[in-house]
């Protein structure tokens, strides 16, 4: 991975690459989430608070971009705390429907605000100031950048998953009333879950600002949580780390390398989109075990019973 | 100046209140939730506005036509698509998104961006004492409030009202007690489709009709069921009476800060009761 800005030449690749990583960042803190039975709506949301703080704590504060990075982070913690202490109490569909509205006030909040730049959205914001001999020059450096982003990401959601608080995590999504029996507290942890995912979605934010140096409120509507979510259903819903990764990296490069015109996007990644949820609701990932599992029935001749028990996520409990 | 605030927040209300009514039932009986339903008003509206200015069809037919065409598709998409997943939120939202983005994008590629206008089937103003009142607002509160208590009385007072309220209940014991689930499944889903069809239809000549117009009703929509909980349709007309009279009221006395002033009175309902006015707190 290291030697990759060595093999790719084109930028185009590399820019492509880099959205991928930046796009893996919001699936993990999507399938975060999930892996607590919580459907969030609210992952671009949080995308765009982070870019946007980082944004203007470097422009209108003057400060470096290497502590506006962790500032944004904590930003989004603390929105993420205020709202999610409402709308973390009642889990379902209740709660998918309120990260939707947060994730479609939020754009209307900063294009009516002009403090926040508006509707025309920012411009011009500067880049990293250069640590040492690395000066945040062409696609390399922030090639770099976002790689250990994406890997301080990942490690901390793995060592979380493997935690006492992953399982406490995983155990509420298999069945909520059963873990309250044995002393989790829900809220909190749902809480707890919220935060997390949301500060990854600020820091992933944050990165973007600084990397494509404009920002404007279209970028973060409730399409792209939309898109966030197909990242994560496309790779595979139990696959936390993987699953996101893959779903990121398919529905970066293939759109645009089909080169489908803009106008007619949204009809092929909604035609795609019901099709996958309908004959592969377990996600890309889910293909080999699926095809291993339906050869093997044909060779048996008995019905295959492999399909896990689905978890009641309908009233989240 | 109030009545007249007061009648245009009722007639927007109104139109939640149908539109909502049918994401309520859907997820009360059929368990799915259905974020294209803005799509199927959207829809209701062009059909309605086809018919009636470009076929001179009588404006209430057109509606009617508007209601069965939506209500085909309806049943089609059910078929096709939501069948499959009653009761798994995450797909049902996945599939429904895809569903959305491809009837809006259809739309806006069959329409264009234009903004469409319908002449009012009845024009000029009602006065009510002093005040003069648009006579469309007016008809769309009467027709509303007409087609909510026929809801009421097929839910309360019909062998299938009963049957969707079995349903609602327990869907197994519904069906051992002989009533075919997957029916009443498609009645309902199929009722909410009609439901918005005719709201988008009753809308037509009061606001322009436009392909992304299904966006703008979901969001009130979710509102709505925010402001009113999701188990009742009690809730659902109260909270979407509140919602269009904040709305019309905020927009007169505090113009684009109304919607932060509605976002405000959301969040503190939410923070006393968790699951809207009329919703069950876990």
């Amino acid at each position: 991975m290291a030697l990759l800005p060595t093999v790719v030449k084109s930028p185009y690749y590399m820019h492509l690459v880099i959205m991928t990583c930046d796009n893996i960042m919001l699936g993990l803190s999507f399938s975060l989430l999930y892996s607590t039975g919580l459907l969030t709506m609210a992952a671009g949301a949080f995308w765009g608070i982070g870019a946007y703080t980082s944004a203007l704590l470097v422009m209108k504060a003057g400060l470096s971009f290497w502590i506006a990075l962790p500032l944004s982070g904590m930003c989004s913690v603390l929105i993420a705390l205020g709202t999610g202490a409402v709308i973390t109490r009642i889990p379902g569909i209740a709660f998918l429907i309120q990260t939707m509205v947060i994730s479609l006030i939020i754009p209307e909040v900063v294009g009516y605000s002009e403090f926040l730049g508006g509707w025309g959205g920012l411009l011009g914001i500067p880049g990293p100031s250069p640590i040492g001999p690395l000066r945040f020059v062409g696609k390399a450096p922030y090639y770099y950048l976002v790689v250990v982003l994406l890997m301080l990401n990942v490690l901390a959601f793995a060592a979380l998953y493997s935690s006492r608080v992953g399982r406490a995590w995983r155990s509420i999504r298999v069945n909520a009333q059963l873990a309250e029996t044995l002393g989790i507290n829900l809220y909190r942890f749902r809480l707890l879950a919220f935060v997390i995912s949301s500060a990854a979605a600020g820091l992933a934010g944050s990165f973007y600002a600084h990397y494509f140096q404009a920002l404007e409120p279209g970028m973060f509507t409730a399409f792209k949580s939309i898109n966030v979510q197909i990242f994560a259903i496309l790779g595979g819903l139990n696959y936390y780390v993987v699953g996101p990764a893959v779903g990121a990296a398919i529905m970066t490069f293939v759109p645009e390398l089909l080169r489908v015109g803009k106008e007619i996007e949204p009809v092929i990644t909604g035609a795609v989109l019901i099709l996958l949820v309908i004959f592969l609701p377990g996600g890309v990932l889910s293909l080999p075990e699926r095809l291993g599992s339906f050869s093997w029935g044909l060779m048996r001749r008995t019905k295959s019973d492999g399909a896990p028990a689905k978890p009641g996520l309908y009233k989240g409990d | 100046m109030v009545v007249q605030l007061l009648v245009n927040g009722l007639s927007i209300g109104m139109i939640y209140v149908l539109v909502a009514s049918g994401l309520i039932l859907l997820l009360g009986v059929v368990r799915i939730f259905n974020f294209a339903h803005g799509e199927y008003y959207m829809l209701g509206a062009f059909i309605t506005y086809g018919m009636c200015q470009l076929l001179n069809v009588n404006f209430f037919l057109s509606i009617a036509i508007a209601m069965v065409a939506v209500s085909v598709l309806g049943i089609f998409s059910y078929r096709l698509i939501f069948q499959h997943m009653r009761g798994d939120i995450l797909l049902c939202t996945g599939a429904s998104i895809g569903l959305s983005m491809m009837l809006q994008r259809g739309a806006l590629l069959g329409f264009g961006t234009q903004q469409r206008g319908l002449h009012p089937p009845v024009s000029g103003r009602l006065a009510v004492g002093p005040v003069g009142l648009p006579s469309e607002k007016v008809v769309a509160i009467v027709l509303c409030i007409a087609i909510m208590i026929g809801l009421y009385v097929l839910l309360m007072r019909t062998k299938v009202g009963k049957a969707m309220r079995a349903v609602k209940v327990d869907n197994e014991v519904a069906s051992l007690q002989g009533i075919n689930t997957n029916r009443i499944y498609l009645i309902v889903f199929t009722m909410g489709c009609a439901l918005a069809a005719m709201a988008g239809g009753i809308i037509a000549p009061v606001f322009s009709v436009t392909p992304t117009m299904g966006n703008v009703i979901l969001l009130k929509c979710l509102m709505v069921l925010m402001v009113g909980g999701m188990e009742s349709m009690i809730g659902g007309v109260i909270g979407g009476v509140v919602v269009g009279l904040i709305t019309s009221f905020g927009t007169f006395y505090l113009g684009a800060l109304s919607e932060v002033l509605l976002f405000a009175i959301i969040g503190v309902i939410l923070v006393f009761k968790p699951g809207g006015l009329f919703g069950e707190a876990h």
